[in-house]
């Protein structure tokens, strides 16, 4: 299948929960195939997720492994159904921008260590823990499944070092 | 947005800079919601004890600045706020697009004259813009410490590294910390 178009806020399916995948059958696998597809043809694309090409169902797609900040640390192409954070620790902040909310960027806390569990593309119970920038995407993209983004979860208009509330 | 001309719309810069209080956004932005204008584009902040506004203002043509002008005059009489209007050219509208780093340059050390100046003419003369900029005397009456932290985006081909040695005389000479660190966004 061709790189899907990826769809922008306020399409409603991006602010919706997604339902869990019932069960991998050939729908599935031709989802996450276009899944694959639309990251690898965005351009520094580390992600997408199933809401974002207009299907409201638990799945997504990470790769960090040729980005910048990713390539040092990762676990190569993640196809993540029915995912599940398991374990988190650690915060700290990114500034992060997301396909679906083009021309706006803003500061978001995100776990850095994280255990996820989910079933791969095969249908196999999975288990990744992982850091860094692939953390942090692998949050970004799970949270699309929960209908929320980045724009939910900004912390700070600045850089935070300018917090107001140390200023007497 | 992708598309910012719009011949059809008249722009216009508002500059409000108030003692601070609890109402001063809302009372600005309800004549501009009577009037029927947009605002594309705002930053608002608290300086010291005051409140500052800079709002990018548009409006369908045809309409003036003197309207926007009675009206805000109106509003400084009920309200005291003092407001400033300015009508934008074509060739401001638009947000220039650049290609190179964004990077955050924290510079901090102890209080001197020239210390802004100084940073952003050294950056300045190499092409870095800065996108935003605040500063903050901090540190105690004896020992006042200054903090400038910036945002700028390096010209294309300077890199973050080449960006600290540009400013590495500065530190030694002013005797302060800077800093600098990519903030380039991460897209998802």
């Amino acid at each position: 299948m061709p790189a899907q178009k990826i769809l922008i806020y306020p399409h409603p399916v991006l602010k919706k929960m997604c339902r869990p995948v019932p069960a991998i059958d050939d729908e599935i696998a031709s989802l996450v195939a276009d899944l694959l597809d639309t990251m690898r043809e965005g351009p520094g694309s580390v992600g997408v997720a199933a809401p974002q090409i207009g299907v409201s169902l638990r799945v997504c797609v990470v790769d960090v492994s040729a980005s910048r900040l990713g390539k040092e640390n990762n676990h190569g192409q993640l196809v993540m159904i029915n995912p599940e954070i398991v374990a988190r620790q650690g915060a700290a902040l990114m500034r992060e921008g997301c396909m679906s909310v083009p021309d706006y960027t803003g500061e978001v806390e995100r776990g850095t260590d994280i255990t996820v569990r989910f079933l791969d593309g095969s249908g196999h119970l999975a288990e990744v823990t992982a850091s860094g920038f692939e953390a942090v995407a692998i949050q970004h993209e799970m949270d699309h499944l929960d209908g929320i983004l980045f724009l939910d979860r900004i912390v700070s208009l600045k850089t935070g070092l300018f917090r107001r509330k140390n200023y007497k | 947005m992708s598309e910012c001309r719009k011949d059809n719309l008249a722009h216009f810069a508002v500059t409000i800079i108030s003692k601070d209080r609890p109402g001063i956004v809302a009372d600005t932005t309800e004549v501009l919601f009577r009037l029927g204008c947009n605002l594309e584009d705002s930053s608002c902040t608290m300086l010291g004890g005051d409140f500052a506004m800079i709002l990018i203002v548009s409006h369908e043509k045809p309409f003036t600045k003197a309207r926007l002008a009675e009206e805000f005059r109106l509003l400084q009489e009920r309200t005291g706020l003092n407001i400033h209007v300015r009508t934008l050219h074509d060739d401001e509208i638009c947000p220039v697009k650049e290609e190179g780093e964004l990077c955050l340059i924290s510079v901090y050390g102890s209080d001197q004259p020239g210390i802004v100046y100084r940073v952003t003419r050294a950056l300045a003369d190499r092409q870095v813009n800065i996108t935003d900029l605040n500063t903050r005397l901090i540190g105690t009456v004896e020992e006042p410490v200054y903090v400038l932290m910036l945002e700028a985006i390096l010209p294309d081909g300077m890199t973050v590294d080449d960006a600290e040695r540009l400013l590495d005389n500065l530190k030694k000479e002013l005797n302060v910390e800077i800093g600098v660190r990519t903030i380039t966004p991460v897209s998802f």
